[in-house]
């Protein structure tokens, strides 16, 4: 314990005052924030080029996926591991963002490209890679990224209108809000009309195509945009923006809230806001992971199947992985994908198995395997970074 | 010198029980104020008004001459008045320097741009809130500890935790709720030492409870004494002791035979 005062000075600076002194040059700050974006975008395009050669048409879908689950569950890891809300409606937002960016992409592709077929270049193709010599950067591979921004940035809207009720309600109630969410979300996109095809849609104004994504048919004849270099570049962006929001003082918060709110509160954060906010920026990466699922090969975009399944899909992930963890949603994400696919002969009782597993989650580890900790944290991983020595 | 925090008139119940009622005091920078009184008597109710857990029927609380009723608890911290808890509320699963980096939230400058991006000014933000968080650690003796979980932590340390946790917020008072609860003799000693030294060196002014009298006498200035929501006595350490109401609540009404 300290000792007998001597001096009645403050014991130490304030935290304003040394930020400016402890404050790197720009470029070392712009250096060393840049370069795991960098890597991220360098994988991308090694996968884009690659996937298929090493793994094969049918592994790279697998792979992409594996990357679309993985945003979704580092996403959900947001609201129900960082802040410890329950959200079970998390494909309605996935659903917000799909549909949304299939409009631009279909619609929108009619407009600035006269049809509405693949206009993408070599990043969006996901044929095969000798063919991807050919076509160069093309108008697609602008829109696409916007498509996805633009799917990401509705969902968020609604994540913000789905957070507001986190102010009053919680637990069980807050997660029947967000189930409610989901369901209307499907069932609104069930009552559309069939999607226009080409010859059609000249001279009809934009909103009355808004009506026109399918319905219960689905969205069909969207254009495959969803390559390997998309999605990797989102899952690295996902993952990195998971990180350093769980590294920030504003992750602390969000970890703080799911603690002990009256104690977070007590220390000045604003827990409502910081509730709102963890599911606004969750449905965001949600939004982006709809558009493209709703773009990837093999897929139909069909409001139906983002429903409440999905939703218990990406719950298991995080539930499995830690409620907080994100090396442990991403571990989840990769084998909760695979698996299904491993044993397709059994998939009638996958949901069974899933729902026996969240059971026996939720009594023996309820904070999931890893709890916040990532994988780095675990003991073992430790003792080796400190050559044997117990900390 | 001005009052620094001025509380008038503050009554609360629940339901039918009064637990505060019509409840004044006045702290002036620096002071050092106690709050004792029986279980039940209504003390963690004063500090739950104080910040906003709850609102008060009646009465005004003020801070510098502003009132604070009606702010949210977030909006109280930031005024300046942090707290600890009765039963400790640490975060548990996080590590004890993340307990103390959580509450430099106010302090600190962040933005949801700085930390995606990473920019130099979120860097030296978050340096800034480690150094600031290590050196308040080392002086509660906590520093070789900074990484464990606060769950693991031994009971005094948790609630030496608690208190360097709200001195993070760069508080201007600071409501200690029984930190003494469940320590010794000699830890209670040491624990008043401590007081002292922080109040002395962060320019603090200290509300502190405890349910007996012990270690409030020894270092408090002032004592306000509680018993069933009423103030039954106010001054000196001394006066308090011997006051014969301060007696009796203590003890029991001697008509009743009944000794508590
Ligand atoms: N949230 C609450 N709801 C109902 N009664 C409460 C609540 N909080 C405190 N009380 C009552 O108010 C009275 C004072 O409680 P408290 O302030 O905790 O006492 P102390 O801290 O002095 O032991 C007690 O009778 C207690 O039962
Ligand atoms: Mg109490």
């Amino acid at each position: 314990m300290a000792d007998s005062p001597t001096t009645t000075a403050r014991p130490i600076a304030s935290i304003r005052a040394r930020t400016l002194q402890l404050t790197p040059p720009r470029w070392v700050a712009f250096c060393r924030g840049a370069a795991p974006i960098v890597i991220g975008v360098a994988l991308a395009v090694l996968l884009q080029f690659y996937a298929n050669r090493w793994f094969g048409g049918y592994r790279e879908k697998i792979l992409i996926d594996i990357g679309i689950n993985i945003i979704l569950a580092v996403s959900l890891n947001i609201v129900n591991g960082y802040t410890g809300q329950f959200s079970i409606g998390h494909a309605g937002f996935m659903a917000v963002g799909a549909y949304t960016a299939g409009f631009i992409m279909y619609y929108g592709s009619f407009w600035l490209f006269g049809d509405t077929q693949f206009h993408g270049g070599i990043l969006s193709a996901t044929t095969d890679p000798r063919g991807l010599h050919g076509p160069g950067f093309s108008g697609g591979d602008l829109l696409f990224p916007a498509a996805l921004i633009a799917g990401g940035l509705v969902a968020a809207l609604f994540g913000f209108i789905v957070g507001l009720p986190s102010l009053r309600l919680r637990g069980d109630y807050l997660a029947i809000v967000t189930l409610g969410f989901g369901e209307i979300v499907r069932v609104v996109i069930e009552t559309t009309g069939t999607v226009l095809a080409g010859d059609e849609i000249g001279g009809q104004p934009w909103y009355r195509l808004l009506n026109r994504v399918g319905g219960p048919m689905g969205f069909g004849g969207l254009p495959i945009y969803a390559s390997s270099f998309w999605v990797w570049v989102c899952v690295a962006a996902t993952v990195l923006a998971a990180y350093r929001i769980k590294a920030s003082t504003m992750g602390r918060a969000f970890l703080a809230v799911r603690e002990n709110e009256i104690a977070a509160a007590s220390l000045g954060v604003p827990i409502t806001r910081y509730k709102v906010r963890a599911f606004v920026i969750a449905a965001f990466f949600a939004g982006v992971a709809g558009g493209l699922f709703a773009h990837e090969i093999g897929n139909m975009l069909n409001a139906g199947e983002l429903g409440f399944l999905k939703s218990f899909d990406i719950i298991i992930m995080v539930v499995l992985g830690g409620m907080g963890s994100i090396s442990g949603a991403v571990v989840a994400a990769i084998v909760l994908t695979i698996l299904p696919e491993a044993l397709r002969s059994v998939s009638e009782f996958r949901m069974i198995a899933y729902a026996l597993l969240l059971i026996v989650m939720m009594i023996a580890r309820p904070q999931g395997l890893l709890g916040i900790h990532e994988m780095w944290d675990l003991p073992y991983f430790r003792r080796r970074r400190t050559g044997g020595k117990t900390a | 010198m001005s009052t620094l925090l001025d509380i008038s008139g503050v009554s609360l119940s629940f339901g039918g029980v009064k637990a505060v009622s019509d409840f004044a005091l006045k702290l002036n920078p620096g002071n050092l104020q106690g709050l004792i009184g029986p279980n039940g008597a209504g003390k963690t109710t004063v500090f739950n008004l104080i910040t906003g857990v709850y609102r008060p029927d009646a009465g005004a609380i003020a801070l510098d001459g502003r009132p604070l009723i009606g702010l949210p608890p977030h909006r109280i911290a930031q005024a300046g008045v942090a707290r600890t808890f009765q039963n400790i509320r640490l975060f548990g699963n996080l590590s004890v320097l993340d307990n103390v980096r959580v509450a430099c939230h106010l302090r600190a400058h962040h933005s949801i741009t700085g930390a995606l991006l990473r920019t130099a000014r979120h860097l030296g933000g978050e340096l800034a809130i480690e150094r600031h968080a290590h050196e308040l650690l080392d002086i509660f003796n906590l520093g070789f500890r900074a990484d464990e979980l606060a769950c693991n932590l031994p009971y005094g340390d948790q609630r030496r935790l608690e208190i360097a946790r709200a001195l993070a917020t760069d508080p201007k008072v600071l409501l200690l709720d029984e930190p003494a609860a469940g320590m010794n003799t000699q830890e209670k000693r040491r624990l008043a030492e401590l007081i002292h030294f922080i109040r002395d060196s962060f320019r603090l002014t200290i509300l502190l409870i405890d349910h007996d009298v012990g270690l409030i006498m020894g270092i408090c200035d002032t004592i306000t004494v509680l018993d069933h929501g009423q103030t039954i006595a106010v001054g000196p350490a001394c006066d308090v002791q011997k006051d014969p109401k301060v007696i009796e609540a203590y003890l029991g009404e001697p008509a009743d035979g009944a000794v508590r």
